[in-house]
């Protein structure tokens, strides 16, 4: 018997319901309210564990009868490579903003994930890429940080 | 190419023109604990237009940090650079949830700007009680201790406003957790509470007998209030207020604290925050630098004692 | 009564108050519209510009904002499939499949008439009904909010798509995702592992943008192929669309339209709850009450005009649950409440007999900003067309860039980034093991509020059975229990008519 999605789901769901319900010990306790804060943590993960172990058990069930759902065909491939790549610079950009602050952190990051998506070619397309990274980050950063308010971070590095 | 080096130039010269200029050239973050639209909030959006005029035009924006009981905006107010451009907005919290646990963070991570305002605490009782004096309120109190229901943020003022009234007249109150005034209005209208600490800006209810004023609990009858006993004639020594001023993180330079010490109290003179401030029932409270730690340090002495009387001293 | 509405709308209809409400409705909808930018961020940023102003002047501005951005969620919720404001959730499922079906003017149409229309019923049906409303929600105690969010979480198993069982258990992870962080009684630190970084919890704005945002946009690019890397910028699709047609397609309708509204109404006088659970809600019914479930999700008019409808009719709810008892609905309100405050006004019984002025002023201003918001979308109609003509290689990087200001902008705190960034994730994942979205959203809304009513219920007194013997609140525990009971035999039936491959995006 093989491990379908459904079962995966349920055991990493199960996994951790378990493992929050152990942290769940030695939280201290309140003269002033009857029931401690673990309380009703511990209500909402019993019923998580219960609904993934009911996932699992409906699954292993229906694979055993056979009547699971016929898995849907991958009608189209999927970019994968590109998904990870694209967290990966999201995950720059997050670790730079607060470092370099957010003007030259969002210039780098709206250039580097524009040159993913379009590959550019020749000093023409790269020229475009950087335009558009340059407007992106002075435009949100006038509109937000001069006009609407919102102090946008300035990078303890660059200290601007 | 030619727009690719003009807006390079232009973040550059952005750059230079930040490091070497008089303060404040660039906006003041003043960190609001609490969420938008709350009580503190109330008393600090108006406070900023007159304070913007003061420091010469300046723009200062209030950054609501809100979360776990307010120390999510202390932490990160104790953590912002010392440059004068982070200030940090309290209340008498500060030193409540040093005590009991909630907060690692004390008034002394600061450095006092000025106090603003301070809001008297009126114990407000249900319409759906018997009771119309504070009498009829202690004698109930006697007869089913740990019965009557008060509403309060627990651990902090609206929790210590009823405490002291509970020591003062020997009885027992059963807590209810609401957080914030605007939720502890709603449950005690519809009786789901039977007493709670309130203010001034619930006149309206008063008069449409929706709520009744017990007592207010300041040295003398508020102006507004003339038919509302304080709690001190009636025998009960309790004067309570919710203090509201300006902190600074640790290590911000003299000379930007005295000027924003400067600024302050200037705009605690204006007459438009005066008014906005007599419509919420607060009193413009003014005190500088060196009055305000004074004042700092004798409420840290009365919240850990009282923390203590209460039983919720972690520390 | 009627007189002084009438005198209200002449008032607001002068220049001095016009304008306001103008700007006001034009913001809320530009605020809307854009992901990352919620109503609650739009009316911090507009409370400002309203001190300087008279009273009525500021507020009307404010309702503008409330009323526009409530309408603006839906244009990008169908054009790019992203919500733009929480309570376009359920705009997505219906007007993006329809736009990608090659109709985004009647998506787009569908939802901002649908807002209007819902949006006015409300306010002519609450001028009347304000005060025997606001006095039912005032009964609630604990015991009967917590029945109710249990019972609106029990509701949302019905629109789960594929198993009922992994739809309640995205909930619990809503639920669970809310238990993070320090308690909401006594703030003692849950789950933390010792950092001071989850004390906070997980703020729910950022959790809602990176789920919502990343599923999305990760799903858009992994079907970008190495050859069409964005480059093959979209054709313009039309948004013009025959008006007439629209508005019989939502009056036809009747029924759907006046039961939407009603819960919308319900949830916006109910306080705490806000809009996103009243779309939820809303939707839910019309799925329940439809003959042809089975479309919903595929771009069913239905869906849209059930989610919009509601979603205004909020609006109309929460106002004037703050005007006559000046108890917020949500975030939004509470900001409008302070604005009231500010300006001296003492919101509560008196309000409406002391300030008729005032208060038959927001209620004009609520009215006039439902044509003035069909006004600016005819208008900028060509102009919210760009955001779907944009390439995605220059879409996607921007709008990320915007889910991160949008969850750096209410805080001000980099930690929400983070949060977002790890949602994210998170959201792609949930995506991938084809967990419906609805639910863990509902799940995270309501999360904080269940906990507190439940802890305050036991405060309050001892007995468990009162969650059973208050009327109101075992009325609502049985209909919870009746509503999963539906679910499952409708499943049942369901899967005995048709076995079809679910889309496994949205």
């Amino acid at each position: 018997m093989r491990l379908t999605q459904n079962s995966i789901a349920g055991l990493i769901c199960l996994a951790l319901s378990i493992g929050m319900l152990v942290l769940t010990r030695g939280l201290p306790q309140s003269s002033f309210v009857p029931v401690g804060p673990d309380f009703y943590p511990r209500i909402v993960l019993v019923i998580m564990a219960v609904l993934s172990v009911l996932l699992i058990v409906i699954d292993l069930r229906q694979q055993a009868q056979g009547t699971e759902a016929p898995a849907a065909a991958t009608p189209e491939k999927r970019n994968y490579r590109l998904v990870g790549v694209t967290y990966a610079i999201f995950t720059g950009y997050v670790i730079l903003l607060p470092l370099v602050g957010y003007r030259a952190a969002t210039v780098l990051f709206v250039a580097a994930l524009q040159a993913v998506f379009e590959s550019p070619r020749g000093a023409r397309r790269w020229a475009m890429v950087l335009v558009s990274a340059l407007a992106s980050s002075f435009v949100t950063y006038v509109v937000f940080n001069d006009y609407l308010s919102v102090l946008l971070p300035r990078g303890h590095w660059t200290g601007w | 190419m030619r727009i690719i080096a003009a807006a390079l130039a232009g973040f550059a010269l952005c750059a230079a023109a930040n490091v070497q200029a008089a303060y404040p050239d660039r906006p003041i973050k003043m960190i609001v604990p609490w969420a938008a639209g709350g009580d503190t909030d109330n008393i600090f959006r108006p406070f900023v237009p007159p304070f913007q005029k003061a420091l010469g035009g300046a723009t200062v924006v209030i950054a609501n940090v809100g979360g776990a009981s307010g120390t999510v905006g202390a932490r990160e107010a104790k953590s912002s650079p010392p440059d004068g451009y982070t200030l940090y907005a309290v209340h008498d919290y500060i030193h409540s949830t040093y005590y009991t646990g909630v907060a690692d963070v004390n008034y002394w991570d600061f450095e006092p700007v000025c106090l603003i305002a301070s809001t008297p605490s009126i114990l407000t009782a249900s319409p759906k009680t018997k009771w119309s004096t504070v009498k009829d309120m202690v004698a109930d109190a006697k007869a089913h201790p740990g019965q009557i229901s008060v509403g309060a943020t627990l651990g902090s003022t609206s929790h210590f406003f009823p405490a002291l009234v509970e020591k003062a007249a020997g009885v027992k109150f059963k807590y209810i957790s609401y957080d914030g005034l605007a939720q502890r209005m709603n449950a005690i209208l519809g009786g789901h509470i039977d007493l709670t600490d309130g203010n001034l800006t619930q006149k309206g209810k008063v008069d449409a007998g929706q709520l009744k004023f017990l007592a207010s609990a300041t040295e003398k009858r508020m102006e507004e209030l003339p038919n509302v006993p304080t709690l001190k004639e009636l025998g009960y020594n309790v004067v309570y207020a919710v203090s509201r001023g300006l902190l600074a993180p640790k290590g911000t330079p003299n000379e930007i604290l005295t000027k924003l010490e400067g600024a302050c109290h200037q705009a605690s003179q204006d007459p438009a925050f005066a008014a906005s401030m007599k419509s919420q029932g607060t009193d413009v409270h003014y005190l500088d630098r060196k009055g305000y730690a004074e004042f700092l340090k004798k409420n840290d002495v009365l919240n850990k004692d009282l923390s203590r009387e209460l039983g919720i001293l972690k520390r | 009564m009627y007189e002084l509405l009438l005198g209200g709308v002449e008032n607001i209809l002068h220049l001095h108050f016009l304008v306001p409400l103008f700007l006001g409705t034009l913001v809320g909808l530009i605020g809307g519209a854009l992901p990352g930018v919620t109503i609650t961020m739009t009316i911090i940023i507009v409370l400002p510009f309203t001190f300087g102003m008279d009273p009525l002047q500021g507020l009307a501005t404010m309702t503008g904002v409330y009323v526009g951005g409530s309408a603006g969620g839906a244009i990008t919720a169908a054009l790019i499939g992203i919500p733009g404001t929480p309570s376009a959730i359920t705009t997505t499922f219906d007007g993006y499949p329809m736009v990608q079906k090659g109709q985004p003017g009647r998506a787009v149409w569908l939802g901002i008439w649908s807002s209007f229309l819902g949006g006015l019923l409300a306010g002519v049906f609450l001028i009347g009904a304000t005060g025997p409303l606001a006095s039912i929600a005032l009964e609630f105690g604990p015991w009967e909010y917590f029945s109710l969010f249990v019972f609106a979480l029990s509701m949302v198993a019905g629109l789960t798509e594929g198993s009922l069982v992994k739809g309640l258990l995205s909930g619990a992870i809503g639920l669970a995702i809310t238990i993070v962080g320090s308690d909401p009684i006594m703030s003692v630190p849950r789950f933390t592992l010792g950092t001071e970084f989850l004390r906070n919890g997980f703020p729910f704005l950022p959790v809602l943008i990176g789920i919502f945002a990343f599923a999305q946009l990760m799903t858009d690019i992994e079907k970008m192929g190495p050859a069409d890397h964005g480059a093959a910028p979209l054709k313009a699709p039309p948004l013009t669309v025959s008006h007439l047609k629209v508005i019989w397609e939502i009056l036809s309708r009747p029924f759907l339209l006046v039961w939407s509204t009603l819960v919308g109404i319900l949830i916006g006088v109910l306080p705490a709850i806000g809009g996103s659970a009243a779309t939820v809600m809303a939707y839910d019914q019309a799925k329940k009450f439809s003959k042809t479930p089975e479309r919903f999700g595929k771009g069913n008019p239905e869906g849209i005009i059930a989610s919009e409808a509601s979603c205004n009719a909020n609006v109309g709810g929460s106002l004037v649950t703050i005007m006559a008892f000046g108890i917020p609905g949500d975030a939004v309100t509470a900001v409008m409440l302070g604005a009231m405050t500010i300006h001296g006004i003492q919101s509560g019984p008196l309000f409406v007999s002391q300030h008729p002025d005032i208060a038959y002023g927001i209620y004009a201003a609520y009215l006039v900003a439902h044509p003035l918001m069909v006004l600016i979308c005819a208008l900028g109609a060509r102009l919210f067309l760009r955001v779907v003509t944009v390439p995605k290689s220059i879409l996607i990087p921007n709008v990320m860039v915007l889910c991160v200001i949008g969850a750096y902008a209410l805080g001000n705190i980099m930690d929400d980034v983070v949060v977002l960034l790890l949602f994210g994730f998170i959201g792609y994942a949930l995506v991938k093991f084809r967990f419906p979205l609805a639910p863990l959203i509902l799940g995270l809304i309501l999360g904080d509020q269940i906990e507190v009513n439940l802890l305050r219920s036991i405060m309050s007194d001892p007995n468990p059975w009162l969650f059973i013997t208050r009327p109101i609140s075992g009325s609502l525990l049985g209909l919870s229990v009746a509503s999963v009971v539906f679910a499952l035999w409708q499943h049942h039936r369901h899967k005995g008519r048709i076995t079809e491959v679910e889309d496994p995006d949205f």
